[in-house]
């Protein structure tokens, strides 16, 4: 198509990109308003419906520094998080090869998370920062996005870029969490400052049991127990990320039904039909 | 005869420009007013549970309480859905009943105005689904609950809910009675969009069901709270409404002569 015959609006549209699209100044403008309300609509919506999934899914763990163990967290909050990052990275590849779907998901997640954070665990509730920081997650958002990219393929992205999604998990926290980790004497008995921290900010509809998570053989597994739940995450993002890319799709779809309400609304013409 | 099968759409006319200009900002104003509105509205209430929480929210037998809680929950339940009523009974009755002679312009303008809607829809989503929502786990495990009815239930549940209930049902009102695909047709995926998070309101019955008889202790993780998340997932349904909007904008556009596009599928 020429497009210096057919553009309408009386000037041909000098941005390449905006030439190849067919679109007129006019049209620009149009495609631009469409392109800002969208971005609000999507941030909103990824902020509080991903938000919700994620904190009654993994919401413990991500609340409370004594709960981020070695054995539950790195592998619950990976696999509850790659979820709505594969299905909107199905929408934004697919329909406009937008490759950045799972890092909008993680810094909406993350955003919402701060502003409840500070108005609510520490203004309201005064638990300090250092008992309610949330796990980071941008580092494996921002390598399944990379996949994505590199492979154009969301088989390899649920391959490769899935996997390093929950491995990457642990040590991107490592550096946060590595000082609650330490051990120190309290009353005579040793424990962890992670442990310190909640001794002394208790929360007192959360029953104690609840909060000593580490099971089975973890204490006595050398140091390679975070290590085996952060492979055991990969695997389940893997699964995960090709049952959510399908969620997308899914909730894609363009479905129409004849609308009931019609012979209601009194239409005129043929608008009825 | 044209010799060549390309698509060659006639010059827009100066009027034709103006109007898909003026159309497309018709969002913002919408936009605007909702998110400015409910950011202000929702932080005054923070305020109010910042002060009557601690002094007067902890004992639901104190007289306090049913002052400053019980009777703010009462005038809650009767506002919101009255306004609501007002709200959509308003869309319906000032329909537009000849939209086979919608002008393009106009049609265009409703666009916009209808994705303006949708933007405070998923506002007043993020308000329920993120802040009060997570704002609940922070007062419900630290403080015990000995009622349905907390500062921050009557926040979330009795408020942030049934106020995007009210702005996700006027959304897709507005689009069917004055949009011509929108009234033709019902769109599924907005009707998901809207009918899955209203669901979470509901819910709230087996939520406070499973909190009297099964769970007194708070435990955000538990399989007691996973109805919210799955009627949560709903909200996706806004991609295929995304690209039902998309096609419409575009065939408009296109009926404008702002846009070289081919025809539509």
């Amino acid at each position: 198509m020429s497009m210096s015959s057919t553009t309408a609006g009386g000037a041909a549209a000098e941005d390449p990109v905006i030439a190849a699209a067919g679109l007129t100044p006019a049209g620009a403008k149009v495609s631009r308003n469409f392109d800002w309300v969208i971005v609000l609509i999507a941030l909103f919506l990824v902020t509080g419906a991903f938000h919700l999934h994620y904190m009654l899914l993994a919401g413990d763990w991500d609340f409370w520094v004594d709960w981020k163990d070695r054995q539950f967290w790195p592998t619950v909050a990976p696999a509850a998080a790659i979820c709505f990052p594969a299905a909107v990275q199905y929408f934004l590849w697919t329909f406009f090869r937008v490759p950045f779907g799972a890092t909008l998901c993680i810094v909406a997640l993350m955003l919402g998370e701060w502003i409840n954070r500070v108005l609510g665990f520490h203004l309201w509730a005064r638990f300090p920062y250092a008992l309610i920081w949330p796990s980071l997650l941008i580092p494996s958002a921002l390598f399944l996005d990379a996949v994505l990219l590199l492979t154009r393929n969301w088989l390899l992205t649920a391959i490769f870029g899935a996997w390093g999604f929950g491995l990457l998990f642990y040590p991107s926290n490592w550096v946060m969490l590595a000082a609650y980790h330490l051990p120190v004497e309290h009353m005579g008995q040793t424990t962890s400052v992670a442990d310190m921290v909640g001794y002394t900010f208790p929360r007192s509809a959360t029953p104690e049991y609840l909060r000593f998570i580490e099971r089975g053989t973890l204490r006595t597994f050398g140091g390679h127990s975070s290590a085996v739940s952060a492979f055991f995450s990969a695997f389940l993002c893997m699964v995960i990320y090709i049952g959510w890319w399908f969620m997308g799709w899914a909730f894609s779809k363009m479905i129409w039904v004849a609308n009931p309400l019609a012979s209601y609304m009194g239409l005129k013409n043929s608008q009825q039909s | 005869m044209s010799t060549t099968t390309e698509y060659v759409q006639p010059k827009a006319s100066a009027q034709e420009v103006g109007a898909a200009e003026g159309g497309a900002s018709a969002w913002v104003r919408p936009a605007t007013l909702g998110i400015v509105g409910l950011t202000v509205f929702y932080m005054l209430y923070r305020i109010y549970q910042g002060w009557a929480g601690w002094e007067y929210g902890l004992d639901s037998t104190a007289p306090e309480f049913q002052t400053y809680w019980m009777n703010l929950m009462y005038a809650q339940l009767i506002i919101v859905p009255a306004l609501a009523i007002i709200w959509w009974g308003y869309l319906w009755f000032t329909r537009d009943t000849n939209l086979s002679a919608l002008a393009p312009a106009e049609e265009l303008r409703r666009y916009f105005v209808l994705l303006g809607l949708i933007c405070v829809y998923t506002f007043a989503v993020y308000w329920g689904a993120s802040y009060f929502a997570e704002q609940d786990g922070s007062w419900h495990q630290t403080v015990m609950r000995d009622t349905s009815f907390t500062p921050s239930h009557i926040g979330i549940f009795y408020l942030s809910f049934p106020v995007y209930i009210s702005c996700g049902v006027a959304a897709l009102i507005y689009s069917i009675t004055r949009l011509p695909r929108f009234s033709r047709n019902i769109s599924i995926p907005f009707v998901i969009a809207v009918a899955g998070p209203f669901m979470i309101l509901p819910n709230v019955g087996f939520n406070e069901f499973g909190h009297a008889f099964w769970i007194m202790e708070e435990w955000f993780t538990a399989p007691l709270h996973w109805g919210f998340v799955v009627l949560g997932w709903t909200a996706l349904g806004v991609f295929g409404l995304a690209c039902q909007l998309c096609y419409g904008i575009l065939d408009v556009m296109r009926r404008m002569n702002v846009w070289e596009g081919q025809e539509l599928v």
